[in-house]
């Protein structure tokens, strides 16, 4: 059975006429909710959006080429900050944008060269001690981050018309999520993405097809870095004020469950992790008169419950959330001859990460 | 015919171990080479010394006169020298397809600001790719299987994959280390009669290490004995087969 189909086929962005009229119809309720939608749900999808643009960006380097990060709340307040005093600084708000996705695409050079001799736990180490300082630095460097205190940012300002409401923050969001998923798809898809899945699987074979592991491992830490300091920057707009205290470990903790409940190597995992944690705590808070007294009351419940969900999935479904989406669609399109067990073999487990 | 490959005085040690002890050979262009030898004699090793996985610790490296013996790892690919693995090293997670491609790696000049923006010279460049590893799935015959991820496939069909990808390299000297390891006897004859194409229709010259007598004599230009990393003997393949320390060693090791 030969199939061999035109390359100009594989080249295209959706495999199927079917694939593209349902992200059209998707692209389309996205951007009529606000007709619809409430202030609360629209504030929600918009954390919706922010959360995916990092999930998007930290899959690339988890998900992607195996290396982990404890470290992306940093560049997520690195991006919120450049954003916030440039635009008090008076630059217009999509220069500010950008300088904040490259100024912390430079940063995750900086700390991506380190990591190139470290993996697993050591990775995790480092890039946690590298949060650490972004914080500290935040806190201290009072003259342009004002410290504890924070930094209120006004409206930003783009093409002439200020985005003031919530509903103009939405679109703000969802166009930058838009623009950093069809960046890393394009990446994936091309060389660098190549590459990438090369060292993967095994970084011997990949230096003897000529690939520069330490370049392509960098440019990884490089881009997801970017992405994250872009949805910083955005994240900066949406609440008006930033201050060191919103960027902490725990917020560096629940990124990382994004791409590991979500599921490793698939970018629709991580859309599915970033709607999962803007969820959960709306689905604990909903939850909470059904608990006995003594277990809702705990301050810890949504860490606790967090913790627990992400150990679930590692241990009964490596694949996360895309592994039950995986099989859902093949269930709908094989029905009735759907079998259990048909799509076992997954990319890599999170499990494997310590090793990696 | 002029000499594409020279080892000159090629050496390595492990500690107290000599893995390879001063060897030297010279390949032809267009040609076949073959490194023979017992189990542990070395062989594998002058691979990972060409391909710089390891760094020799005496000794020259020299292909079409340049001197490659220091360059890094990444760059012996885009030097032209491709190369399979005694133990298969494929990236087991992707497809036969995507396996080939990582293959034309150096042969792609587009850098990733391009790509995120996916430019027409992007597109452009990935259609040359695509055609050049349509023609080696084609060449090997693995059409059936240009979807399949790899990782689940038969061992005589990764091995193919394996030398798929390597070609994609578009080499000038491509290694293959045992390519008849773990095939059956119609395979191995098989892979004989591609080794022959290889360097017939490609025009690629090939340094292979090789444990199988009949397949060894049936292409090889020129054969290499090797033992404890040093040479035995060097000549044509019926030349070394009756070569006393070839025969003493082989007999030795059992
Ligand atoms: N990285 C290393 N560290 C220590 N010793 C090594 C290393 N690599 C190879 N050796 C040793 O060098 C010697 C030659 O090994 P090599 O793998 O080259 O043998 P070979 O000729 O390919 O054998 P085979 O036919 O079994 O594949 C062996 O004694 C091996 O143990
Ligand atoms: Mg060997």
């Amino acid at each position: 059975m030969d199939m061999k189909r035109s390359y100009r086929d594989d080249l295209r962005l959706f495999p199927g006429g079917g694939t593209m009229a349902a992200y059209a119809v998707l692209a389309a309720i996205l951007l009529a909710l606000p007709l619809v939608a409430g202030n609360y749900m629209l504030s929600q999808v918009t954390f919706v959006f922010i959360n995916g643009t990092v999930a998007v960006g930290l899959m690339l380097l988890i998900g992607y080429t195996g290396q982990i990060s404890l470290g992306h709340a940093a560049f997520f307040s690195v991006g919120a900050y450049v954003g916030a005093v440039l635009q008090i600084r008076g630059v217009p708000t999509l220069g500010a944008l950008v300088a904040a996705g490259a100024v912390t695409g430079i940063v995750g050079v900086i700390v991506g060269l380190p990591a190139l001799r470290m993996r697993g736990i050591y990775l995790a180490m480092a890039t946690l001690a590298f949060a650490f300082i972004v914080e500290e630095v935040i806190v201290r460097w009072t003259s342009v981050t004002r410290g504890n205190r924070g930094l209120n940012i006004p409206d930003p300002v783009i093409l002439g018309h200020k985005l003031s409401t919530g509903t103009d923050i939405y679109y703000l969001a969802f166009g930058v999520f838009v623009i950093v998923l069809l960046a890393v798809i394009n990446i994936l898809r091309g060389r660098t993405g190549r590459a990438l899945a090369a060292i993967l699987d095994s970084d011997i074979a990949a230096e003897c097809m000529g690939i520069n592991i330490a370049l392509f491992k960098t440019i990884a830490f490089a881009v997801s870095a970017a992405a994250t300091g872009l949805a910083g920057a955005v994240y900066g707009h949406k609440l008006g004020y930033i201050s060191p205290e919103q960027f902490s470990i725990q917020l560096s903790v629940e990124f990382l469950m994004m791409v590991i409940i979500g599921g490793l190597g698939s970018l629709h995992g991580a859309v599915f992790g970033a709607i999962f944690v803007v969820v959960l705590p709306q689905a604990i808070l909903l939850a909470k008169p059904l608990l006995p007294t003594r277990i809702a009351e705990q301050p810890i419940l949504d860490t606790a419950a967090f913790g627990i969900i992400v150990i679930l999935f590692v241990m009964f479904e490596p694949r996360g959330l895309n592994g039950y989406w995986v099989r859902m669609k093949a269930w709908f399109s094989l029905y009735p001859f759907y079998r259990r067990g048909m799509f076992k073999r997954g990319r890599i487990a999170a499990a494997d990460l310590v090793k990696h | 015919m002029a000499a594409l490959f020279e080892a000159r005085g090629l050496a390595i040690h492990f500690g107290g171990i000599k893995a390879v002890d001063g060897i030297s050979f010279t390949v032809d262009a267009g040609t076949i080479f073959t490194i023979i030898g017992p189990n542990g004699a070395g062989k594998t090793t002058i691979f990972n010394l060409v391909s710089r996985i390891y760094r020799p610790t005496a000794g020259t490296i020299l292909l079409d006169g340049a001197d490659i013996t220091a360059i890094p790892a990444h760059h012996i690919a885009r030097h032209g020298i491709a190369r399979t693995f005694q133990n298969i090293e494929l990236f087991d997670n992707r497809s036969v397809l995507q396996n080939i491609m990582v293959g034309q790696h150096v042969h792609i000049r587009t850098n990733v600001f391009a790509e995120t923006l996916r430019l027409p010279s992007v597109i452009a460049a990935e259609v040359k790719m695509r055609r050049k590893v349509e023609e080696i799935i084609d060449f090997l015959r693995l059409a059936p299987y240009r979807d399949a991820r790899v990782g689940g496939l038969p061992y005589g069909v990764r091995k193919m994959v394996e030398l798929g990808r390597a070609l994609a390299c578009e080499p000038k000297l491509l290694l293959l280390d045992e390519p008849s390891s773990g095939l059956n006897v119609e395979e191995t004859d098989d892979i004989g009669v591609l080794i022959g194409d290889i360097r017939d229709v490609l025009g690629i010259t090939v340094l292979m290490v090789e444990h199988d007598m009949r397949l060894v004599s049936a292409v090889s230009d020129r054969v290499l004995a090797v033992n404890f990393g040093r040479q035995l003997a060097l000549g044509t393949p019926a030349e070394v087969q009756r070569d006393q320390a070839v025969i003493a060693a082989y007999l030795g090791s059992g």
